[in-house]
């Protein structure tokens, strides 16, 4: 689970930070930051996959535009793996060029990866440096090493750590963006999940999850019978939806994705999202999920997700400007309130639940009214 | 970024109170723009529109109360109907006690406006001139649905004749109320 994310001079994010438990939602004005922070995430988690370089992912048009400073910082926790892991990095970008200035990661305190001022140190999983090597002077790294250092299994710490950092989903759902086809599966799904059906080829090949979503999206979607995919060429897929036209379901006519309504789209992604990660040690950052969908389908999918999070099977970030949300997770203190002036740094603040209990009026329409925290 | 804050709070019954005390507010020299006012109207339409008011009106009073600053004023319009006014304040009043809370006090910028019969009464009044208030005539003046907006023609006059203090004299008691309730107010008002 994710605990802690510490981010310094990325955008309106000036020495921040901010802690996590395993149900979280950050609420704010426009431009107060909330999107950043899944931003900073999702670079993080290329920069750690090793598929992009540095100067791909993190942009010195990105630094604090009322800053001089050249130097991004970030910093994570992560419980898991039986402890406590902390990892740090830094990017400095002179001019058109951007290296990494240090990376650490620790597990329990204790150093599995120390890159700092040319000198490289790997240590194994019972803290003994099993690799010491100084870069040339002129030579600056332009990627994480964790990427050049795992061994794509969990056996040790730092491979565990890579491999939960894929395990994080940061999306925006733009249905008219996703497509029906699909070429290869896809371990990661892209920000606005346009590779949403490519991802439901690498997720469905658990076949127990599957079933159990099926079974969800009976009760969800009138008439769903089950997902198909069609071949087409010998990489080529596209998913189908099988519904039946009549109650004994001997009528059955397939739907491409593409046909469904942008509505049907979220409510099969947003759904797909939960059943298929959960007891897997995900985070899902979703900004703003109840986009797109009727009112009635918005609690049934929040009711699971809270029962999935309090029960520890998932963590989730979401961002919402939406009532119904914001009423119905706000009745535990899970709220972040984001909030920024022109050219100062976002600050956020836990919500207490004292702000709604002293108030006869739901806590979106304090937020609606601009009430919920004091000027200072 | 930063939020504009909420400063004037209509609780309501229908669109057409809602249309009449907006326009209102807005020609008598209220400093009104989208953010800083919000409008609470009942969902219901027409009927329940005073259960509405009365059923939310003690809890915006307790928030009025609780930050008053953040909020400059709580505007209330509830029909009469059947009853008098004073009976409908009372009835206010009522819903405060039952919800603990005291009575509204002198100072407080809480406007609470009382059309007799209701809001339609007065707008026939101001475009016809004729006082209509009892149950057995209601059928003589229209009702406007969809075309809310047809009032604003007589509020602009009310504002200038509120103003001046130069109602006519066979004016509807209970719109020489309301302006006499606004006269109470205008002199709390700072920045509004």
């Amino acid at each position: 689970m994710l605990k802690r994310i510490y981010i310094d001079n990325f955008r309106g994010l000036v020495n921040f930070e901010m802690n996590f438990d395993s149900i979280n939602l950050f609420l704010g004005g426009n431009g107060s930051g909330k999107s950043t922070v899944f931003e900073v995430l999702r670079k993080i988690q290329t920069f750690v996959s090793g598929d992009e370089k540095v100067e791909g992912i993190f942009k010195s048009a990105d630094c604090t535009r009322w800053q001089t400073l050249q130097l991004q910082r970030f910093e994570l926790e992560i419980a898991g793996n039986g402890g406590s892991y902390k990892y740090e990095f830094a990017i400095r970008h002179n001019q058109e060029k951007s290296h990494v200035e240090y990376e650490r990661l620790w597990f329990n305190n204790q150093a599995l990866l120390k890159s700092e001022e040319g000198e490289i140190k790997i240590f194994q999983d019972d803290y003994e440096e099993v690799v010491k090597t100084s870069l040339p002077s002129r030579l600056q790294l332009v990627g994480s090493l964790l990427y050049l250092f795992k061994l794509d299994s969990d056996s040790t710490k730092l491979d565990w750590f890579t491999k939960r950092m894929q395990r994080f989903i940061i999306v925006q759902i733009i249905p008219s963006l996703m497509l029906d086809g699909s070429e290869k599966e896809e371990i990661h799904l892209t920000s606005r999940m346009e590779n949403f059906v490519s991802w439901y080829r690498y997720i469905s090949q658990d076949q127990g999850k599957v079933a159990e979503l099926i079974n969800v999206l009976k009760d969800i979607l009138d008439g769903f019978i089950s997902f198909k995919f069609e071949q087409f060429s010998e990489n080529y897929r596209t998913l189908k939806l099988r519904f039946s036209t009549d109650k004994d379901r001997t009528k059955i006519i397939d739907y491409r994705f593409s046909e469904l309504s942008d509505g049907q789209k979220v409510v099969i992604a947003l759904y797909t999202i939960l059943y298929c990660t959960e007891s897997e040690d995900y985070t899902l950052c979703i900004d703003e999920p109840e986009s797109f969908l009727a009112l009635p389908e918005i609690q049934p999918w929040l009711i699971q997700l809270y029962d999935f999070c309090i029960d520890g099977k998932i963590q989730a970030l979401l961002i919402s400007h939406h009532p119904v949300l914001i009423n119905y997770l706000l009745a535990s203190p899970i709220g972040y309130w984001f909030e920024r002036q022109s050219n100062a740094a976002a600050r956020v603040k836990l919500i207490s639940n004292e702000e709604t209990e002293n108030s006869g009026l739901p806590i979106s329409e304090l937020i609606a009214r601009g009430w919920l925290y004091d000027p200072e | 970024m930063t939020q504009n804050r909420v400063q004037i709070v209509i609780l309501c019954e229908d669109l057409q109170q809602q249309v009449f005390a907006y326009h209102f507010l807005k020609k008598r020299g209220f400093n009104i723009y989208p953010k800083n006012l919000t409008i609470r109207t009942s969902p219901k339409g027409k009927g329940a529109g005073e259960q509405f008011v009365r059923n939310h009106y003690a809890a915006e009073v307790k928030e009025y109360r609780r930050k008053n600053y953040r909020s400059g004023m709580l505007v209330v319009l509830i029909d009469a109907d059947n009853e008098t006014v004073k009976v409908t304040l009372k009835e206010l009043d009522n819903a405060l006690i039952e919800n603990s809370q005291e009575l509204r006090k002198p100072d407080e910028k809480i406007a609470i406006f009382v059309p007799k019969r209701n809001i339609e009464t007065w707008i026939h009044y101001l475009r016809t001139g004729e006082v209509v208030e009892e149950e057995g005539e209601k059928s003589k003046y229209p009702k406007f649905p969809k075309n809310e907006a047809i009032c604003k023609v007589g509020v602009e006059q009310l504002a200038n004749q509120c103003s001046q203090g130069s109602l006519d004299e066979n004016v509807p008691p209970s719109l020489q109320a309301a302006c006499e309730e606004l006269q109470r107010l205008l002199p709390l008002l700072n920045n509004l």
